[in-house]
């Protein structure tokens, strides 16, 4: 299923570490293979993708979203 | 019928005991030889004779050290063999004594330089374990995104794998968090090199499913079946996310038919609930614990979560030898999260299948039974409470007879002393040695099927129901009359001729009679109470020994009808102990 969130980007310092966007209701997402203009915490941006239900991680953080289009706000 | 069957256990025990035990003295372990020439002879002598050995057994033979310059004390490479070789040539002449140089074993704390940082690694109480166990030869599936043989990985096991990314056997870690895992796990340890890891003799299965953006669940559910297919004894996943799968948890079925214990990681996301695969009923759900021993910030808790384990948090993290993603090498960094309190309850999943635990379902239980418990936990954020490796391996090996807990039990009441086994000599040592180990398993089986707690003053009465301190019976002082030593040093059974120090047992003191009065006049204060029930334990055993052994009884002569009172009145005693025992609290 294809959503659209709007947060902020941070670097979860867990196990290995991975990419998440964070949205103001405190939801996490746990970003699947993030592209580079993502990669910088504290960025404030709105994902489109879909919640990738037959996937597990090593972070284990939340729902892993993977990145169909977004924009930095 | 269950007295019977204890009555049964007891005497196979007794005599499979008495058939195969080899005697203390007997199980040192040496790999050389303490030579001390007497004080008395001039060096030159010392020295030819030095030479003539060194030629003799082609060796290099030297003073144990600068210390031992005065009092001639030599180190011979050797065994059992050369020992009696050299205490029948005429050098025993020269010599104070020619003794075996015993290798002494303190507590298991590993030589790895950094095992100071590994909070972790003593929260679990892993040293005790490490007494017992450290996972020989158990298979410990890592499932996670592969493992690299990174230096401190070097002296473990590792047993075939699967690649199911890239669909290869070769299975290297391209992520750092297998690697990492893998050596909570199982680090090579001992080896005056980096970290420790719990069950470091047991062998890691790598199986990779996952890559940097994590794996799919059917790789996944793939994996846990080629796990199982291929021996594996213990499966540990610090992974999740997904939904529920019938893919997964028909594999996780699969695997736990088997006889495999899965253990999963509950996930970092500060929710209730475990993540999938944790949450599945079958999976050890694990949630993870900071170095305060509280909840770690980031970890799950609630439904799902069976148990918690050291997870680290953002200042105490959790060390271990892996790879740098980023350039492939060596390094060894803390990582925090759920992933790495999984691994700590695997590796004790492994120690514990080491000793010989093989029902999933069981193993669960005794890593419940023995975790600390937290007192307040109303939203489970701890399971059954924080991982004790000590004390799980402790749990299961109760009920289990082994030479280690036999050694215990001896040292921990009093039979172990440096003169024990050579002035034992003087009084008949095999019967006593019988009643010693007959009390031991009957100590034993009552740790197991009796209901009550395990006491000093219960085992206390054992030692004087069945042996006494037989040691001071070899007690000879000038001047001193000899008999209170051998008052002292005497059963319950043997007090009625002790003072008289004839040889024939009196037939009202090696009865159920002082046993009765004993429980009887004791019943009343608790402690007095296990003591006497220890006592009439204890003089079970000796009654039982002497009917076989020795069944000489004053008046009733040394034939069938003496044996025969004996056995009754062994029988008795155990009936009597039986009872006695009773509604006594049951302790675990």
């Amino acid at each position: 299923m294809s959503i659209k969130v709007t947060g902020t980007i941070i670097y979860q310092n867990l196990g290995v570490g991975t990419w998440a966007l964070v949205t103001p209701e405190q939801e996490t997402y746990e970003l699947k293979d993030p592209p580079t203009p993502l990669r910088q915490s504290g960025l404030k941006a709105t994902l489109e993708g879909i919640i990738r239900d037959d996937i597990m991680t090593v972070a284990m953080i939340g729902p892993v979203l993977e990145i169909k289009s977004f924009r930095i706000d | 019928m269950r007295r019977l069957l204890i009555l049964v256990l007891f005497l196979v025990g007794l005599g499979f005991a008495l058939a195969n035990f080899p005697g203390l003295a007997q199980q040192g372990e040496f790999d050389s030889i303490i030579i001390n020439f007497r004080e008395d002879l001039p060096k030159t002598e010392i020295r030819d004779k030095i030479q003539f050995l060194s030629t003799k057994y082609d060796q290099e033979i030297n003073l144990n050290s600068v210390f031992s310059i005065e009092d001639n004390i030599y180190i011979l490479r050797g065994d059992k063999q050369l020992i009696k070789t050299l205490r029948k040539s005429p050098l025993k002449q020269l010599t104070e004594y020619i003794e075996p140089n015993y290798i002494y074993n303190i507590l298991e704390v590993p030589n790895d330089p950094d095992y100071s940082k590994q909070w972790n690694l003593r929260s679990i109480n892993v040293e005790q374990a490490w007494d017992e166990t450290k996972g020989e030869g158990v298979i410990v599936a890592v499932i996670d995104t592969g493992v690299s043989r990174v230096p401190d990985l070097q002296q473990t096991e590792f047993v075939p794998g699967y690649d199911f990314v890239n669909n290869r056997t070769q299975v290297n870690d391209d992520v750092g968090h297998g690697t990492h895992v893998a050596g909570t796990i199982a680090q090579s340890t001992n080896n005056n090199y980096g970290v420790a890891g719990i069950a470091y003799q047991a062998k890691i299965m790598p199986i990779k499913v996952l890559g940097t953006g994590g794996g799919t669940v059917a790789d996944i559910a793939e994996g846990i079946r080629f796990a199982a297919d291929n021996g594996a004894q213990v499966i540990n996943m610090s992974l999740g996310g997904g939904g529920e799968s019938q893919l997964m948890a028909e594999a996780i079925n699969y695997a736990y038919d088997k006889g495999v214990v899965i253990v999963a990681a509950a996930g970092n996301a500060n929710q209730n609930a475990a993540a999938y695969p944790a949450r599945y009923p079958k999976v050890i759900g694990v949630s993870a614990l900071d170095a305060a021993g509280n909840r770690a910030e980031y970890s799950n808790f609630g439904a799902g979560v069976d148990i918690a384990a050291p997870g680290g948090g953002k200042e105490d993290k959790i060390l271990q030898n892996t790879i740098d993603p980023t350039t492939g090498k060596s390094v060894f960094v803390g990582y925090q999260g759920t992933s790495m309190a999984a691994p700590h309850v695997a590796g004790v999943a492994a120690m514990l299948k080491s000793i010989g635990v093989e029902d999933p379902g069981e193993i669960l239980n005794i890593l419940k039974q023995s975790a600390r418990k937290v007192d307040s936990d109303p939203l489970n954020e701890y399971g059954a409470g924080q991982l004790d490796a000590g004390a799980a391996v402790k749990l299961a090996l109760r009920g289990k007879l082994s030479f280690r807990d036999f050694f215990r039990w001896v040292r921990d009441n009093g039979y172990l002393n440096p003169r024990f086994w050579i002035d034992g000599g003087a009084v008949a040592l095999l019967p006593k040695i019988a009643m010693m180990l007959g009390s031991y398993l009957l100590a034993w089986l009552l740790r197991y099927y009796f209901p009550f707690g395990w006491s000093w003053s219960l085992s206390n009465g054992l030692i004087f129901g069945s042996s006494g301190l037989f040691l001071l019976k070899g007690f000879y002082i000038f001047d001193l009359p000899q008999w209170p030593f051998r008052v002292m040093g005497s059963s319950l059974a043997e007090l009625g001729n002790a003072i008289g120090g004839t040889p024939e047992l009196n037939p009202l003191f090696a009865s159920v009679l002082i046993p009765f009065l004993l429980i009887g006049l004791l019943s009343g204060i608790p402690s007095g109470k296990r003591f006497a029930i220890g006592c009439t334990l204890g003089m079970t055993v000796a009654l039982a020994v002497t009917a076989f052994s020795s069944p000489h009884l004053w008046l009733l002569g040394s034939g069938a009808i003496a044996q025969g009172f004996l056995i009754v009145n062994a029988l008795l005693c155990f009936g009597l102990a039986y009872l006695a025992s009773q509604g006594e609290p049951k302790t675990l």
